[in-house]
């Protein structure tokens, strides 16, 4: 009786096909950008509201809590309340944001305005 | 081509091990990053960042914190009531009435402020309400017309410190009841009452199975583990710049299990004739506090890290400074009026170059 070929040529190259595309999935993985161009993320109320990239110059009014406006300015790819309805004013004098996890909150209108992606930041939180 | 059996297993064996070490490399990634804000509690905004293998994971532990956090706003809240809940609010409402019962975490957080009255000779002083209360009204006011915004006038803050004597404040632990016997007194415990909450949250959440997190509540932070989950790996935490408009932190530490709070004049406060006034209340003068512009403290737990924060807020810098070095475990940064940076003896080893 004849032996039964267990791993033949066609075996063979299978398995080298097989492997070649799990290489290309792992290199592609591992080569493509780590994130793409930041994005200002707005929130009001904890609800996300809006998703602006930061590459891209623009003025937009931001509709807050309780009929409160902040006006979100970007620019070279920053972000920054250049001015708002609160009393407080803490928001418009925070400085412009562009790192990865950095934001601005407005208490009083319940605005956030955070960045997700871009350049990374290397502080966690702030005291 | 012709290969012998042999080669032929070998051959297999190793193009099967190579995709198993590719697929599981693949498979074990180091735990997430995940990051949550939220806006309702303490009347500050707070951010928790933390490693966890998904986002499921993370969203439940987080949700405990806040949570947490929630039930001690609500009984440390001293402006609103809340349906079936004895609250600080409760308490002042009876001053010179009734004694209330109240539930562990009060008895508990009222006992803390009695130890940092002593630590401090008096500087904070949870019984300090009836003052605070009329500055609070005066800056609310200042804020909503700041054409009109004026000082509280110093009779009516004199009259009121009369009564913030803190043996008035009778805690009965076998009762687990709370009595202010002073009718015109009133509790005020927002110089230790959210680091107090943030270190019980920080417990909790490692109980949890929260290994790796760095919790920010207002200016409060508060961190367990490692950043990455990578041991050696510090937290990185930003320590604000009192000019806010600067770009940039003062500076950054590294900690682990450790925790850091800032009292500063540049957050809350309002503008009278062009001079800002901030919350922050000397019991000496009944006015705002004006030895230095911040001062930030490390320590292993967070409520005396608020208390101390206060405290140190509250005294001249060098008074401050030996206060720190005669304490274990306690490291300060403060920065001076004309904005000199002043540290203690071991707070220079956490600086993050």
């Amino acid at each position: 009786m004849e032996k039964k070929k267990t791993f033949g040529r066609r075996d063979l190259i299978l398995l080298l096909v097989v492997l070649a595309i799990g290489l290309a999935g792992i290199l592609f993985l591992y080569t493509r950008p780590a994130a793409a161009d930041g994005e200002v993320e707005v929130s009001v109320d904890g609800e996300v509201v809006m998703t602006l990239p930061l590459s891209e110059d623009t003025e937009v009014t931001i509709s807050g809590f309780d009929g409160g406006e902040n006006l979100l300015v970007i620019s070279d790819g920053k972000a920054e309340i250049e001015s708002a309805s609160c009393p407080d004013g803490v928001c418009v004098r925070h400085y412009a944001i562009s790192r990865d996890g950095e934001s601005i909150i407005c208490l009083p209108n319940r605005v956030v305005v955070t960045i997700r992606g871009g350049e990374k930041g290397e502080v966690d939180a702030i005291a | 081509m012709r290969l012998n059996g042999r080669w032929k297993r070998t051959l297999a064996a190793v193009l099967f091990g190579g995709m198993l070490v590719l697929t599981s490399g693949g498979c074990s990634q180091p735990p997430q990053r995940f990051t949550t804000s939220f806006l309702d509690v303490f009347d500050t905004a707070s951010a928790i960042v933390g490693y966890a293998p998904d986002q499921q994971t993370f969203d439940l532990q987080a949700d405990q914190c806040h949570q947490t956090l929630e039930r001690y706003n609500q009984l440390y809240d001293i402006y609103n009531s809340y349906d079936g809940l004895a609250n600080l609010k409760t308490i002042n409402d009876n001053a010179g009435v009734a004694p209330v019962e109240v539930s562990e975490e009060i008895i508990d957080l009222l006992q803390f402020g009695k130890e940092m009255y002593e630590l401090s000779d008096g500087l904070v002083n949870i019984c300090f309400g009836s003052v605070l209360e009329i500055w609070h009204d005066y800056r609310e006011d200042g804020l909503s017309h700041p054409e009109k915004a004026e000082l509280p006038p110093m009779e009516l803050l004199e009259e009121a410190a009369e009564h913030t004597d803190i043996d008035a404040l009778i805690i009965d632990e076998e009762a687990s009841t709370v009595y202010l016997s002073d009718p015109e007194m009133r509790l005020d415990v927002g110089a230790i009452a959210k680091g107090y909450a943030v270190q019980r949250m920080t417990e909790s959440a490692v109980e949890n199975g929260m290994e790796n997190a760095a919790f920010s509540i207002g200016g409060n932070v508060s961190t367990v583990g490692w950043k990455e989950g990578k041991e050696g790996n510090p937290w990185i935490i930003g320590i604000e710049n009192p000019d806010l408009t600067a770009g940039d932190y003062l500076l950054t530490v590294g900690i682990s299990d450790l925790s850091v709070v800032t009292s500063g004049n540049y957050q809350r406060y309002y503008t009278v004739d062009g001079n800002r006034y901030h919350h922050i209340i000397d019991p000496n003068t009944l006015m705002p506090a004006d030895y230095m512009q911040a001062v930030s403290v490390l320590t292993d737990d967070s409520g005396l890290g608020d208390g101390l924060s206060t405290m140190l807020f509250l005294m001249p810098v060098d008074e401050g400074r030996e206060l720190v070095e005669s304490l274990d475990g306690v490291e300060a940064l403060w920065v001076e009026m004309d904005g000199t940076v002043v540290t203690s003896s071991g707070f220079d080893e956490y600086i993050n170059d």
